[in-house]
């Protein structure tokens, strides 16, 4: 039993960061209509600038959130700019496709320019904070996954909040689910994409700062979180931002039940296999809208 | 207020305007008329930047905007109201109002605005908080107008206030209509029907085959037969 809990207790701490690092995934495919595959190497970098900050600065776990949301930002606006602007509204181009094809061959120069700059080599990143608590009799956290956890869901309510009471916040959304109608009020399409894509990669960051210390920090540290990113945002129903926030919950609990049960190893298998089970049965995902309704 | 010269616009090898002249002047309020399918709605889409023009000129207050970007435009006070309403389905209400005042300016004056909104549309008022998708055909309507009435317009633009309405219905919008006409906005309305415009004191164009074929006051027409004819059926 207490096993069990445990791993619920672990679950849901993967889970708040399986949600900050797909939310902008979800984001992104409500706004631009594409999938982004450049999500994982902004964990990447996040992980990087983690590894900076912590090892050469000296900051803590926050101000390093900070300082990988702006890293973040900053890379989501020049990738938006520069590897999907171009293929917007041209005629005869599935943009979809394209900007699929564009921004993958964007993650792969990233990853190589990681290899170059930091080496092969991983980079481990220290917890921030040591020691554990206690729950109950046998069931405990370390601090460290709580302080993660707590930044996750700090995020998570700020971009909620974001979304729902800000003029730019409501913007991203209204350009998502109307595009003509946004402009015909004055909404700049363009400004709203390079928005999008700024938060989204900031908050794929900010996941990077919090997984930096649970995976070594290498180049290709983004592929597994793009991969999970690429289940949940499927799996929650592409477009919807409630439901991947669910899906990110869901997968994390899953994982962390199925590698106490059945082993470490099964855990990827057994999440493709209810993945394809789910496409079936539902091939919107857990929330997912019909194709006016986004976000 | 807005001057259009010899527009032409196309979908793809499709022609739809071919050659419309058009003035609205401060204050005043002109119909097109025009059976569907021959260039109405293309001609507001033209006017507010979303569909590219391949000849021609539109001035809008003073200045050149054909081949501005839909938002530019509207920004300079050129609110448009869409046919077929384009309501941000997954919102309440009242954040599509409040979406409908975006421009800084408005934005910071949109509790006063949505105030004045609810106070002409209590309606919405009503159902603030519900999502736009759960909205009948004629509270889309009234939102779709309540959205336009967010911001301050240098001209308003209504596609087709009646289309897909009971009867009923069409009345209600029309009296709404008629208060905002009676503000002295510069409005310029599109109808596939002159028995909604008849009682308007408002100069009328018809459009057919995307050429303006007559033009002239409410009155005239009523006493031109044939114009009659074609679009009363009388």
């Amino acid at each position: 039993m207490s096993a069990f809990l445990q791993a619920v207790v672990s679950g849901l701490v993967t889970g708040s960061i399986y949600a900050v690092m797909t939310v902008g995934m979800t984001l992104i495919y409500g706004t631009l209509r594409t999938l982004n595959m450049t999500q994982g190497s902004m964990v990447m970098i996040g992980g990087y600038v983690a590894w900076m900050v912590f090892d050469g600065l000296g900051w803590g776990p926050i101000l390093g959130g900070v300082a990988a949301a702006v890293v973040g930002f900053a890379f989501g606006v020049a990738i938006q700019q520069a590897a999907i602007r171009p293929l917007i509204g041209r005629r005869g181009v599935d943009f979809e496709m394209t900007a699929f094809i564009s921004t993958f061959a964007v993650a792969i120069v990233l990853s190589n320019v990681a290899l170059r700059i930091y080496g092969a080599r991983s980079k481990a990143v220290p917890p921030v904070i040591h020691g554990r608590l206690h729950l109950l009799e046998g069931i405990s956290v370390s601090w460290h996954s709580l302080v993660m956890a707590g930044i996750a869901v700090g995020t998570l309510l700020a971009l909620g909040g974001f979304l729902s009471k800000t003029r730019y916040g409501l913007a991203i959304s209204a350009v998502a689910q109307q595009l003509d109608a946004a402009r015909l009020m004055g909404i700049p399409a363009q400004r709203v994409y390079n928005l999008t894509m700024g938060v989204s990669s900031a908050l794929a960051a900010i996941a990077g700062v919090l997984l930096a210390s649970v995976f070594f920090v290498s180049p290709n540290a983004g592929d597994l979180p793009l991969l999970k990113a690429l289940i949940v945002a499927i799996f929650g129903g592409l477009g919807s931002v409630r439901g991947t926030i669910l899906a990110a919950y869901i997968i994390g609990l899953a994982e962390a039940l199925v590698s106490l049960y059945f082993g470490v190893k099964w855990s990827l298998p057994l999440l493709f296999l209810s993945i394809m089970i789910v496409m079936l049965v539902r091939p919107t995902g857990l929330l997912g809208k019909p194709e006016e309704a986004r976000l | 207020m807005l001057e259009v010269r010899n527009l032409n616009a196309a979908y793809g090898q499709t022609r739809v305007l071919e050659g419309v002249d058009l003035t609205v002047a401060a204050g005043e309020f002109v119909v097109v008329i025009g059976p569907n399918g021959h260039g109405k709605t293309t001609l507001l889409r033209t006017i507010s930047g979303l569909v590219p023009t391949t000849a021609g000129e539109i001035t809008f207050d003073g200045e050149r905007i054909d081949g501005e970007r839909p938002e530019r435009i509207a920004m300079r006070g050129l609110v448009h109201i869409p046919q077929g309403d384009l309501p941000f389905v997954d919102m309440t209400v009242e954040e599509n109002l409040v979406l409908g005042a975006f421009p800084a300016d408005a934005w910071r004056i949109r509790a006063e605005r949505l105030e004045r909104v609810y106070g002409i549309f209590p309606l919405l008022a009503d159902r603030r908080s519900n999502r736009a998708r759960t909205l009948s055909g004629g509270e889309r309507r009234m939102l779709a107008l309540g959205r336009g009435l967010m911001r301050e317009a240098k001209l308003l633009m209504i596609d087709e206030p009646s289309l897909g309405l009971a009867p009923v219905i069409v009345n209600e919008v029309y009296q709404h209509i008629e208060q905002i006409v009676a503000t002295g906005i510069t409005l310029l309305l599109v109808e596939e029907n002159f028995s909604h415009v008849q009682t308007f004191d408002a100069r009328v164009l018809l459009l057919e085959s995307g050429r303006v074929v007559r033009e002239g006051l409410v009155g005239d027409l009523l006493a031109d037969e044939i114009v009659m004819a074609t679009y009363l059926g009388t």
